[in-house]
């Protein structure tokens, strides 16, 4: 018994090394190319909405998830104001750099939001296995989002909206590999701008260095993380989607600004022309405000000290004090 | 639509890889840069096969449709390739009796009294009655088994006729029943690019003195490889001696192509790239594998051996020989071609557990042998995937043992012959004509299931061109003494492979291992 115990867990090992905890192995890049086009089945969310669905989602996130993740990470809600005059349904719009995003942004939302809220999870990622797209649906209310274009999946989002439900979606299409972000797609904006629905910016700092991919658990310690909240962007009459798209990826450098410059040097940043979506150490201005201006082309780093940058954990917030620093 | 099979070159990413090992399979992790060489995936199965057959006979290539050529009061003859081939035999029913029996449907339409069954096992031992069952299905075993339905028999020299001689002076004798038939249809399963076309009735249907002129060492030593025809000496043999068989019979030629379904669905991780594996394959490895290795060797070689591939049928192809062979061997290089470019030092080979010589039987050494440094290493079109002068390293365990009935000549070929050289030249110039003349090996040969006596022999010679080429052979797993007896080398793993493997290609060989089954062919520029 104990030669077959020890013989299954050197096997289990072997089976393990460079798959994720869900089993799955990264495809070899020169197998990238070779990669199967067969369209999985469509996985059906509209149960996930029921009544009873929802009550027990509301149950997990608030005794489980909610609980367990502000157990293992030290969070900073802020910018939750701004939400007050707004309405839904809305679009949640986010950077993504880690799994706790999304306990992190559902903890955080107030319950009128919470509890109306759908999240749009990958297709090819949430929703290729039946078991995994199950517990998806169910704790986060997800649904499939297609982000290859390698099928034609028809786009539950308008349908959502239309039913109440605000939408929280992460438009870089992946998590960060690095912690730095990638260009938005045009999905969310052209989304609100045909549907009229206003998009509220969040950016998450500190998820990437508390747990970034390939991590299934946080980091010891309760890291620092922050969840910042912007103000409401509404789709002006006669605004594209791109240039929609350019004013919310303009509010997410600004709300990603602020922690490091605070909220008035920020402002005074963008204004002066000179914030940049962050995708990296050379291309963003995260230090005193003379950085040179984002036009600059961002200069080639090697990607450890890309990540160096990313995993770098956030500063304990400081007390305000009274009196002024001396320095 | 099938992806094509490609060479995959193994990164940080790539997860470890499946050998097969004799009646058992690993994982194993490859260095970083070694090429893998991966099949196409299994091409779609024709959707209605009997309609295609219906197709391929009332429209051959080359000769009239089959039912013209059948005519009342003939002696046809149906000669069919025996077990060796598919590898694992396939799922009934065997795509071979569907033939059968549409051709019996238009002969006995067409009033023919005399017709005639025949395996075309050659030299391979005779099948059982179960297993001609398995292969013609119920019906035609009903009805012609056992006076009308029979093996091959090389040994009978009274049914057995000279054709002729080519102009190289090889003799061209056959069975009488087929020599002296108005009509022979042969109905053949092509697995590899050696099976088939010219070859089927004159080795199928051959005797010892025909089958030495192209089964010896200079000619295999020149065929590069014999999965190559046009490149493969043998095969020239085989096309002069099927010219002659064209000048003096009319051969029906009907050739089936099958996909690379090889393990049932339960197995289905078999034929799967190991990156693409989900968890319920995971799970179905871990499972099979314990399981595997927990069972006594005998009864996990049965279940094994109780394994029928899914295949599926991807053409059939009637009509005069040669015609027919060129579009069966378009689809089966559709199948299993992969481009590679240039030899590595070192070649990788999981050898599994079977090949053609031991259908439900044993995988004696020399047959480990024939499978590692015969067909797997003549895999390749263009030149070998190892260098000249480089290291083979297979996965096999090299157990030594013998089925006695199946394989009585390979015990003394082992114990005796193997003891005394392992040069196939020095083999074929001392021990051949005593194997291949033998009483007790002929006897067992005719009247029991036994190889012919000279069958090891041929086999060892399978593996000459590989000899002649390689640098040195190392079995991972394998048998210490038996492996030795055969002039290779064992490792425990494939660490200690490739550290003795260094000691002759140098510090940082290139790295080749050929992931099949499912088989792949390597095309290597």
């Amino acid at each position: 018994m104990i030669r077959f115990t020890n013989a299954l867990i050197r096997d289990m090992k072997t089976l393990s090394r460079g798959r994720d905890w869900r089993g799955r192995s990264r495809t070899p890049r020169s197998a990238v190319a070779h990669e199967s086009d067969q369209q999985p089945r469509e996985f059906p969310t509209g149960w996930a909405r029921t009544v009873s669905a929802q009550r027990a989602r509301k149950m997990l996130q608030r005794a489980v998830l909610t609980p367990l993740t502000w157990s293992q990470t030290n969070p900073e809600i802020q910018g939750l104001d701004h939400l007050d005059t707004v309405k839904g349904p809305v679009v949640f719009v986010a950077n993504h750099t880690s799994h706790l995003d999304t306990p992190l942004i559902i903890g955080s939302l107030p319950k009128r939001f919470s509890d109306k809220l759908a999240v749009g999870a990958a297709a090819d990622y949430f929703f290729d296995a039946r078991w995994r797209a199950a517990i998806t649906a169910l704790v986060f209310n997800a649904f499939p989002v297609e982000r290859h274009r390698s099928r034609r999946l028809r786009s539950l989002a308008p349908f959502l909206l239309a039913k109440g439900w605000s939408l929280l979606l992460f438009p870089e299409g992946t998590r960060s590999e690095d912690g730095w972000m990638s260009p938005l797609r045009l999905g969310a904006a052209h989304l609100c701008v045909s549907n009229k629905v206003p998009i509220v910016p969040v950016v998450l700092r500190g998820t990437y260095a508390a747990m970034p991919r390939g991590r299934n658990w946080p980091l010891p310690g309760r890291p620092r993380v922050v969840v910042r909240y912007g103000p409401a962007l509404t789709p002006e009459d006669g605004e594209g989607a791109r240039g929609f798209n350019l004013r919310v990826g303009q509010a997410i450098a600004r709300l990603w600004a602020e922690e490091d410059l605070g909220w008035y040097k920020s402002l005074r940043a963008q204004a002066e022309g000179r914030l940049a979506l962050p995708t990296g150490p050379e291309a963003v201005v995260t230090g005193p405000l003379a950085a040179p201006a984002p036009s600059t082309p961002p200069a080639k780093v090697v990607s450890w000290r890309r990540t160096w940058e990313s995993t770098r954990p956030l500063a304990p917030r400081r007390r305000p004090s009274a009196w002024q620093d001396p320095d | 639509m099938s992806r094509p099979g490609f060479v995959l070159e193994v990164d940080e990413r790539t997860p470890a890889l499946l050998m097969h090992e004799g009646e058992g399979f690993r994982l194993e992790r490859l260095p970083l840069g070694s090429r893998v060489i991966y099949p196409p995936e299994s091409l779609p199965a024709l959707r209605d096969l009997d309609g295609e057959i219906r197709r391929a006979l009332a429209n051959p290539l080359g000769r009239e449709p089959l039912h013209e050529l059948i005519k009342a009061g003939m002696k046809l003859t149906i000669v069919f390739d025996d077990l060796s081939i598919p590898l694992p035999p396939m799922q009934t029913p065997d795509i071979r009796q569907r033939i059968i029996e549409h051709v019996l449907e238009i002969a006995a339409g067409k009033g023919v009294d005399d017709v005639e069954l025949i395996a075309g096992n050659a030299l391979h031992r005779r099948m059982t009655p179960a297993e001609l069952k398995r292969t013609v299905g119920e019906r035609v075993f009903r009805s012609f088994f056992p006076r009308h339905l029979r093996n091959h028999d090389a040994e009978d020299r009274g049914q057995l006729s000279v054709i002729g001689h080519t102009p190289h002076g090889e003799i061209v004798e056959i069975n009488r029943r087929a020599a002296e038939s108005d009509l022979i249809v042969y109905v053949n399963v092509s697995l590899t690019a050696m099976s088939g076309g010219p070859k089927s009735v004159s080795v199928g249907l051959a005797s010892y003195r025909s089958l030495k002129h192209h089964h010896n060492v200079h000619t295999l030593r020149h065929s590069r490889s014999f999965n190559d025809p046009p490149n493969s000496a043998m095969h020239h043999s085989y096309d002069r001696m099927a010219g002659l068989l064209g000048d003096n019979l009319k051969i029906f030629q009907i050739e089936t192509t099958v996909n690379n379904n090889t393990f049932p669905t339960q197995l289905n991780f078999l034929n799967k790239r190991e990156w693409e594996w989900n968890l319920k394959d995971q799970a179905t490895y871990l499972a099979v594998k314990r399981a595997n290795d927990m069972l006594p060797p005998g009864r996990r070689r049965q279940i094994w051996h109780r394994t029928a591939a899914p295949y599926g049928v991807t053409s059939v192809t009637a009509g005069a020989p040669e015609e027919v062979h060129t579009v069966t061997m378009r689809n089966l290089l559709r199948q299993q071609l992969t481009e590679l470019d240039g030899p590595s030092d070192i070649g990788i080979w999981g050898l599994p557990y079977i090949c053609p010589y031991n259908v439900n039987s044993i995988m004696n050494p020399i047959l480990v042998f024939s499978l590692g440094l015969g067909y797997f290493f003549n895999l390749y079109r263009g030149q070998p995937i190892v260098r000249k002068g480089g290291v083979a390293i297979f996965y096999h365990p090299v157990r030594n043992e013998f089925h006695p009935v199946h394989h009585p000549s390979y015990i003394d070929f082992f114990e005796e012959v193997l003891a005394e050289t392992t040069d196939p030249v020095a083999i074929e110039a001392k021990f051949e004509e005593h194997f291949a003349t033998d009483p007790w090996y002929t006897h067992l040969y005719r009247n029991s299931y036994a190889y012919h006596g000279v069958h090891p022999l041929y086999m060892w010679y399978w593996g000459a061109h590989a000899l002649e080429h390689l640098g040195d052979v190392i079995f991972v797993g394998g048998d210490r003494k038996t492996t030795a007896r055969m002039g290779f080398r064992t490792a425990s793993t494939l660490d200690d492979a490739l550290e003795m493997a260094r000691e002759r290609v140098g510090g940082s060989p290139s790295i080749t291992y050929h992931h099949t089954p499912p088989l792949a062919m390597a095309d290597v520029r």
